[in-house]
Order: structure tokens, then sequence, then C-alpha cells
């Protein structure tokens, strides 16, 4: 099918304002008479407040209040389950915990007053692995979970500091493994690593005179960062308002309130509007990175090398408080894909998220996805081996076909994951004899289904003929906004420039926001959809003013026409005719969407590297990565976000991990917390299987949180292709590549 | 950061007045590229910072008596492009190209660099192992100090709180002497070396045997680490892979390497052999064709 805008390469609406510095994000928030927050963090990772002393701090000049848990409503907050204080009381569960908050006329002066805030501690033990801290005698960082408000039930486990145990199940596993033949077991392991966005989370409170509460914040969901505020600061919904600024990338990290709870209260105290600003630094303490994440899979297979069992425990280190996930079941949904993109018959998948004192974890692009595909498709290749079968005939062989269901999900139709792998070894040198030593191929494939949730959008026919588009997503940096006025246009028959998309929160009640590759779908939808109904008012008012029945006008070159008599109206002649003579064109529509589409969209990657066996350095030679993709919206958009995803997901195998020795991070700055860059970008070969078959507007899939997901696993395949050696943990850094060398070679070297 | 007072003198002589009389409380300010992250992270919190951005006649590279004269704040990015230091010490291009990204490289300067005295930098390594000299100012004269006795700890030097450093001699190479640059990034494309070699090998055209040789490493100790032990071992000996070998070894004993994010302090020993080995190895044949 074609199309006029929807398959256009399009740059992006918010593009030359973020070029020219000319787009506001909510750190450029400047008001009259603001003033700066500036928090004193824990350096404990377990312990009680005995007392704070803040008599000194609020003496010194320029500070305006000085604030303590005391101060405050004795209130929990989070993004589902309220299991986090807005500032510590009495007792402090991580390193970077806030405990007070100081503001001051200038950012400097605030910072000098925390070192006068004197806190005094009494240690508590603390536990910082999630294994620890299951064990019966492990200190609970939380005995009164299961009163926080929000918390899940139906999840709640016996296990000491879990404070969710969700179980998947297909089939019988004990069935499962008593059809198997052979039995193999693996444990592996992902550090925490953070999001990486180049804009640190930023807040900023004005309180109007009569109680209006304005928040700029950097919140990818602004609906229910309103909600969630407006049950900590205890403020009626109706009394807050949004401000949608622009926001320097999420990838998952920004669906929090993180300071905007303090930013009120100080605002509140001192009647100015307050902005905070986190450093780098407390991002990387204190942020809500990807959870560190311990995987232990048993698999049950055939003589045939057919997979008919998989047992899964995937364990989440949640750190110290929960409040950073957003699901119902607040734990990791990618945990439910332990059973990769294979027919399996028999599945039992637990995934537990545990309290340690260590950093609250949080979403990041494709959260738990990854971990466990590393998991997966690091097995996939092992099996093989000790099978004695060629791991991508192994592979082939398991492969989810269509009427086979997923764990958590629904009975697939369409399944494409054969095609997808094809085309991926086809583009790849994977047929070609070994050219070099050390040179090694490792693929893997991974499968995601597409995010739901709940859209809005108010179109209105404007006086000028225009089309504006009001949305409660922000942008985050996806071109999510340029996606919803090309859907917009495409719908109308409209030129690009005749749409424009503008945000607000105000006038919707509840939006799910950005996330979980869902705005193409679910926010596509609800915009086409009322795109339609708008068409619809639009000929009902053009045949009322041609004075004819609405059966006999058309919409053509951007006029209301009567074939007839060739009268016509343009758009802005409708638009000041108004729906019924007095009020604008405007349709608002919300949509709910609970239930996903029953197909899914596979993502198979095939790496190419080169191990230096002196220094253990891991060099790309080559990446691969194929897509089963519908309708591609925005060529553009949609490669950038195959590239970026990619990059993050070498970040994850190779480079990336913020450290943590007793809880304290040690990778504090982005000089010591390497992020890849643009000289790490691998020669990179994208292959589209194309077909027009998704579920979002003109058969688009979703491609938000594909390639970030196998290339871990990818490279762990290839490094083990190239050395013989075996890594059950993320990243594999030249180092680690080194000493296992060493050991490999019986320690000749 | 915290409040200072900014200064910004068009001449030498108001500089080194400034410095004299609140040396101990003043702070160089040229690129800024380390110095305002250390001003943020409240490290250094000086009264007074002296701006360079006016002063004149520092910023030149000029060619004389068989050396190369940089002003102070000649920018890695003039180090990177410059005609003359391409054609005449290539060498000390490739290695400021090495230096972080080109944003950095427009600000930073080679005094900042020296002056700051981090080890992990490259061109203190390369400017070490090409014998270059500082020249520094006070009100109350001049001196030189070659490189080899300039740095004294982390982030520490021989210059005086009263001092600037004006300029860097760098001596051209003597015929038949190959020069390298290896910087070890393991982790990602922009980052400080995990270990940075310099090496220069003057050869005997005839025989091919060493003459002379300098080995500097980046990142292995509290300062730029010359070990004069493993280049004695090379002079009047022909290039081996044992010979290469014996050398790395020796370099390994002197290395005293921290632990941190780019690697531990073991592994960096174990990779200070291997990049001796090979940037011995590549100035030593880069010294072969430079002899016909």
């Amino acid at each position: 099918m074609s199309y006029g805008k929807i398959g256009q390469p399009l740059g992006r609406i918010e593009g030359p304002a973020k070029v020219t510095g000319e787009a506001k994000y909510t750190a450029d928030v400047l008001l009259p008479g603001m003033i700066w927050g500036k928090v004193l963090r824990s350096p404990l990772p377990h312990a009680k407040i005995v007392s704070i002393d803040t008599q000194e701090a609020e003496q010194m000049p320029g500070i305006l209040a000085v604030l303590t848990a005391k101060d405050l409503p004795d209130l929990l907050t989070g993004r589902l389950v309220y299991d986090m204080p807005v500032l510590a009381i009495d007792r402090v569960r991580f390193i970077g915990e806030k405990v007070a908050v100081v503001a001051a006329e200038d950012p400097d002066m605030a910072e000098d007053a925390l070192a006068s805030i004197d806190v005094e501690y009494e240690e508590m033990p603390a536990v910082f692995d999630a294994h620890e801290a299951m064990k019966s005698e492990a200190p609970l960082l939380h005995p009164d979970y299961r009163s926080y408000a929000h918390a899940p039930q139906k999840f709640f486990s016996d296990i000491p500091n879990v404070h969710s145990h969700v179980t998947w199940k297909l089939g019988d596993i004990d069935k499962g493994f008593a059809l198997a033949k052979r039995v193999f077991e693996h444990t592996f392991n992902t550090p925490a690593v953070h999001q990486g966005y180049i804009e640190p989370h930023a807040s900023v409170v004005a309180i109007d005179p009569d109680g209006r509460v304005n928040v700029w914040i950097s919140n990818k969901m602004p609906v229910r960062a309103r909600e969630l505020l407006a049950d900590v600061i205890e403020i009626p919904e109706e009394r807050i308002v949004v401000h949608l600024a622009q926001i320097g990338a999420d990838f998952g990290g920004k669906g929090s309130l993180m300071d905007a709870p303090l930013c009120y209260h100080l605002a509140k105290r001192t009647g100015r509007p307050v902005k905070m600003v986190m450093t780098y630094t407390e991002e990387l303490m204190a942020g809500n990175p990807r959870h560190p994440t311990s995987i232990f899979l048993r698999t049950g297979v055939t003589e045939e090398g057919q997979i008919v069992a998989r047992q899964a425990k995937v364990v989440f280190n949640s750190g110290a408080y929960a409040a950073f996930k957003p699901v119902p079941f607040v734990n990791i949904p990618g945990a439910k894909d332990a059973a990769g993109v294979y027919g399996t018959p028999h599945i039992r998948i637990d995934a537990y998220s545990v309290y340690a004192n260590c950093v609250p974890s949080g979403h990041f692009r494709a959260p738990g996805d990854l971990q466990v595909n590393f998991a997966v498709e690091s097995s996939m290749d092992m099996i093989a081996e000790d099978l004695g079968l060629d791991r991508l005939e192994f592979r082939k062989q398991n492969l989810l076909k269509d009427g086979d269901w997923v764990p958590g999900g629904p009975q697939l139709e369409e399944v494409r994951v054969a095609e997808t792998l094809a085309a991926a070894v086809k583009a790849s040198s994977w047929n070609q004899p070994k050219s070099q030593p050390n040179r090694g191929l490792g693929l893997a494939v991974s499968h995601r289904l597409i995010g739901t949730g709940e859209a809005n959008t108010q179109l209105t026919l404007e006086e000028d003929g225009t089309i504006q588009v009001l949305t409660p997503v922000p942008e985050v940096g996806t071109g999510a906004h340029t996606i919803l006025q090309q859907i917009v246009a495409e719908t109308l028959f409209l030129s690009l420039d005749q749409v424009r998309v503008e945000t607000a929160s105000e006038i919707f009640k509840t939006d799910s926001g950005s996330g979980a590759s869902r705005v193409t779908y679910v926010g596509g939808q609800v915009v086409q959809q009322a795109a339609g109904e708008l068409m619809k008012l639009i000929l009902a008012a053009g045949a009322k003013g041609l004075g004819c029945a609405e059966n006999e006008v058309v919409f053509e070159g951007g006029r209301v026409v009567h074939s007839e008599s060739d009268g016509s109206l343009s758009l802005a002649e409708v638009a000041k005719m108004g729906g019924d003579g007095k009020s604008a064109l405007r349709v608002k529509k919300s949509l709910n969407l609970s239930e996903g589409p029953p197909m899914t969209t596979f993502t198979a990657q095939v790496v190419e590297l080169e191990v230096d066996p002196e220094t253990g350095q891991i060099r790309l030679l080559d990446v691969v990565t194929a897509h089963d993709v519908g309708t591609i919206i925005n060529p553009l958009g949609h490669q950038g976000q195959i590239e970026g995803g990619l990059l993050q997901g070498v970040g994850f195998g190779l480079i990336e991990e913020l450290r943590m020795e007793d809880g304290q991070v040690s990778t504090l700055n982005l000089g010591d917390y390497k992020l890849p860059n643009i000289r790490d970008i691998p020669p990179l070969t994208t292959v589209l299987v194309e077909e027009e078959l998704g579920p979002a507007p003109f058969h688009g899939k979703a491609i938000g949180e594909s390639s970030i997901t196998p290339t871990g696993a990818a490279i762990a395949n290839a490094v083990y292709d190239a050395v013989g050696v075996r890594f059950h943990d993320l990243p594999i850094t030249a180092e680690k590549v080194y000493w296992a060398l060493q050991q490999h070679s019986g320690g000749e070297g | 950061m915290r409040a200072f007072e900014y200064r910004e003198p068009d001449n030498l002589e108001e500089v080194l007045s400034l410095l004299h009389d609140h040396g101990e409380d003043a702070k160089i300010i040229a690129g800024g590229t380390a110095l305002v992250i250390m001003l943020n992270q409240r490290l250094i919190m000086p009264s007074y910072l002296i701006s360079l951005r006016k002063l004149a006649g520092l910023n030149s590279v000029d060619s004389a008596d068989g050396a190369l004269q940089l002003g102070a704040l000649v920018t890695h990015r003039e180090m990177e492009t410059s005609p003359v230091i391409r054609d005449q010490i290539p060498v000390l291009a490739e290695t400021f190209r090495q230096v972080a990204t080109l944003r950095i490289r427009n600000m930073a300067t080679v005094g900042g660099t020296l002056a700051h005295a981090d080890p992990s930098q490259d061109s203190p390594v390369t400017l070490m192992a090409l014998d270059a000299r500082v020249g520094l100012s006070s009100s109350g004269g001049s001196r030189e100090v070659p490189l080899d006795e300039f740095f004294t700890d982390y982030y520490e030097t021989v210059l005086q709180p009263d001092e600037l450093l004006t300029h860097v001699q760098v001596p051209l190479p003597k015929p038949h002497t190959g020069s390298i640059y290896l910087k070890f990034l393991p982790k990602t494309e922009d980052d400080y070396a995990t270990v940075g070699v310099a090496a220069s090998v003057e050869i005997e055209p005839s025989s091919q045997l060493c003459r002379e040789c300098r080995i500097v490493l980046g990142g292995v100790a509290p300062t730029p680490l010359r070990v004069k032990e493993a280049e004695a071992l090379l002079s009047g000996q022909k290039l081996a892979p044992e010979l290469l070998h014996k050398a790395a070894s020796v370099v390994q004993e002197h290395t005293d390497p921290i632990s941190d994010s780019r690697g531990a302090a073991d592994y960096k020993r174990e990779m200070a052999g291997v990049c001796v080995r090979r940037a011995l190895e590549q100035a030593w044949q880069r010294a072969l064709t430079e002899s016909p």
C-alpha cells in the first residue's frame, strides 16, 4: 500500500529547536524570585537516624529553608507501590538516600549549607546482594511492606525482603522434565547500568497566590505524575498543573517524581519558586538504574534436541525501594521471556524482586529483557555444544511457530522468527569459513510483545484551517510527536505543516505516557481514530455550509466539495462556521488497550568480533541486526531507534557497569561510568524483514525496545566462538577476557 | 563551585604579579577543561582565578635551533593540525589527536595539560619521551626544567605558587629515530588510557642496533613514568622478541598502578608489559623505515 505521509523519512518536529538551543528543558525554566534546592544524602547503606541538627545550616547566608522528614507529612510515594519517603523517615536504607533538603538563593550556597547539617546515625546491619537478602538471617529492609499502599497482595512472598514474587506458567513443568532426556542448569549475572540520558532529573515548582501548584518535571508520564504528586503533597489533582518541557531522553528512567515533592515543600515554606537539578553524580548514586539480575535456567531437552521444559528463577535486586517500578505486580516484566523465542510446552518462571541496601532500581529500555535474553541465548549455545548440535540448527528446530503460546502473552499469530533469523544469518558471514584465529561469530534472537495502556488526544480544527493535536505524551526524544503528526496528516489528507502537535496534560485525566514501545501503537491509534471522527465533523459542517446533504460532499484537495454544484469550502471557512455554528470543531478521545494483539516482533543479531589474546580487548568487526517489521511510519526515526538501541546493547555487553562495593557506587561521574561513544559504533548492517502486518496504525510494529535486547548475548556467544571462553557475567571487559584466557591456557602466558 | 575573584590580565607581567600576590590562593585558567571540573566538584576552591584568555604571545609554534618552541596556550587541536609539528615531530601530532574529543581539544592547552599533571594524560608521556623541557616564569625570574624532573606526584609538579608555565621546548628527533605513542583503550574509544606508552628509538643505521631509546608510561604511576633501567637494556642491542620481553618485564617491576574503573592494578601492570613491547617494536620499525 502506498501512503502520502506514512513512510516518509522525516526529521523531528522539535529537531531545529533542539539543535539551535531554543528548546526549553526543565532546567532552563527561570521564574522571577526562583531559588534552588539541594539535598543531603546518606553516607551509610543502612542506619537509624538518631538526630539531625540543622541549626547551623539555617543561619548561613542565603539559606531560606532547611527541611527534614519531621517537617513533611508522614507519607510515602512510588510509581506504583508507595514505599519510599520523600526524605528519610527515622532510617536510611541506601547510600545516597535523601535525608535533608536546603533551599538557598543559589545552588552553591545550598551546597555549602549541606556540609553544616549534622546527622547522627546508628549503623544497622546491611545486605547488598539479592540472594543474601533472601536468607532468613538477612536484615529486613521493610518489615511493614505488606501495609504499604498499592503493595501487590497477590504477589507477596514469605521469603525475606522479597516484595514481589511473580510466576508465569505454561503446561506442567514436572511433566516437561519427565519428557527430557537431558537437563541443563546455567546461572548468569548482569550488573546495574544507568540509562545514560543527557538530561539529569530536574524539577521546578511554583505555587500561585491562589494556591495552584505549577510543576515542571523531567517526567514522561505527566498525567500520572500529577496523580502521584497529588497523593504525596496532599493537594487535589485539579489544583496541580504539570507544564510540559522537553525531555533530554528517558530510556525508561524518567517516570518518577524524583525531587518534585521536595520542590513543592520548599516552595510552600519559602513562598518562592524552587528549582532542583540533580548532578550526574547524584544520578549515578541515586537515580534508578537497570536492575542487577541473576538468572538461573533449567532446561529439559529430548534426545532429538527438542526443548520440552524450561524452568527459570530470575532474581532482581530492587535496591532499597520498589518505588521506581510502575507495573501492577511491582516486578520486572522481562522475566517472562525466559523461554526466549523457542516453542516450549512446559514452562515455569519465577521472578523475585528483592529489597537490598543499594540504589533503588528502575526501568531501563526493555526492562528485564536484556538480562534474561543474555542468559537464554548463552544457554542455547552451551546446550547445542553439549548435545553436539549446530547452534543455528538447534535454534531453528525449536523456534516459535504460529499457534504457540508465550508466557504472559497471547497465542501467537503471524510468527516471523524463522524469516528474521534467516535474514540475519544471510546478511552476515555466518556461512563462510572462519577467516582468522581469535575471530568469532555469535548470534542471538529475541522477541518483544508490544506495550498496552491508555492514550488520549484532542484534535481541533483551528480557525486558520490547521489541525491542533493535543497530546499528554511529552517528546522524550523518540520522535513520537513526528509520528503522531504523520498519522493525523495521512488520515486527514493534509500536508504535514497543516498539523501541529502540542502537549497539554491538564485536560486529560489518566494516561500511560511514553513507555513500553506503546506510543505509536496506542497513541497512534487514538489520534487516528480522533482524526477520522474529526473528518466526519468537518464534512457535516461543510455540507451544512454548502446547503447540501452530508452524503453529497467529499474532501478533496484540502476542501469540502459539493460535487454537483462545484461549490466548496476551505478548512478555514469550515472552521469559522464551527460545529453547531458556534463552537470549534473538536474531538477529544481516549483509548484504553488492556489486551495486546496476538503477535510479537522479533530481532535476530549476528556479531562478528576479534579478541586480542594478549590484552583481552574485543573489537567488533561487524554487527547484523534483522527486524521483523510492519509498515515503517518514519524510516529515519525507525533506523535511529535500531542504531541507538543496539549501541546501548553494546554498552551492556562490553562496557557499562555501575560498580558497587558494599552499596557504594564507585563510578560516580561519566568519566568513570563509561558509555559507548560515537567512535565505538561498529560497522552495522540492518535488515528489515518487511510485511504490512502490524497492530499499530497503517500496520506498523514496535521498534523502540527491539535492537537493544540480543546484543549482549550475541557478543558473549561470539567471544566463546573466538577464544573458547564462556562468560556468565556482563559486561565482558578486556580485563575479564584477559584473565580468563590466562587461566584457559593453564596460566602459561 | 565557590565564588572567586576573576582576573583577565593582558600581559605576562601582570599575570606574574598577580601570582606573586595571590599565588597560594590563585589558580591559572587557560582552556579550563580540567580546572572547571575540579572547581565544580569543589576539589579546589581558589579565591582568585587568573585567566590567560587575553594574554598574547604564548600561542605560537616556532621551530628554531633544532627544537620546537611551543607556547603554553597552544591548543591540543593546534598541536594535532599544525603543519610544522606534523612535519617535524609527527608523533606529537598523533598523540594530541588521541586526547578526548574535538570539543575538548579545541580548548585544552599544552601548558594546561602539563601543569594539571594528571598521570593518565597522553601528551605529557610523549613529551617526556621526546626529552622536552618546560619554561617556568615568576616575577623573580625564569627557569627551565626537563620534563623528567617536572612531575612530583598525582596532580603535583615543581611549579611554585608564583610560577607560570610559559612554554615547552621539544628538541627535534635525531636522524634514524622512530617514535610512537600507544594508547590502550580497552573500554571505549573516548577514555583516559588504561595504559599509555611513548617509546622513542634511535638506531645506528648500518648495524640497525639501538643507539638510544626512551620509554615513558602513563596511567601506571603517580606521574608519567620513565623507565631508564629498561632503556639501558636496549642500547647497543638488536630488535628481538626476547629483548622486548625482557624490557617489558623490567618496566612492569617499576609500575605502581592503582585499581580504578580503567582496570585493576594487576591488569594494568600486565598491560604495561604488552604495550611497552608493542610500542618498542613499532618505534623500532619506524626508525628502520626512516633509515634508507
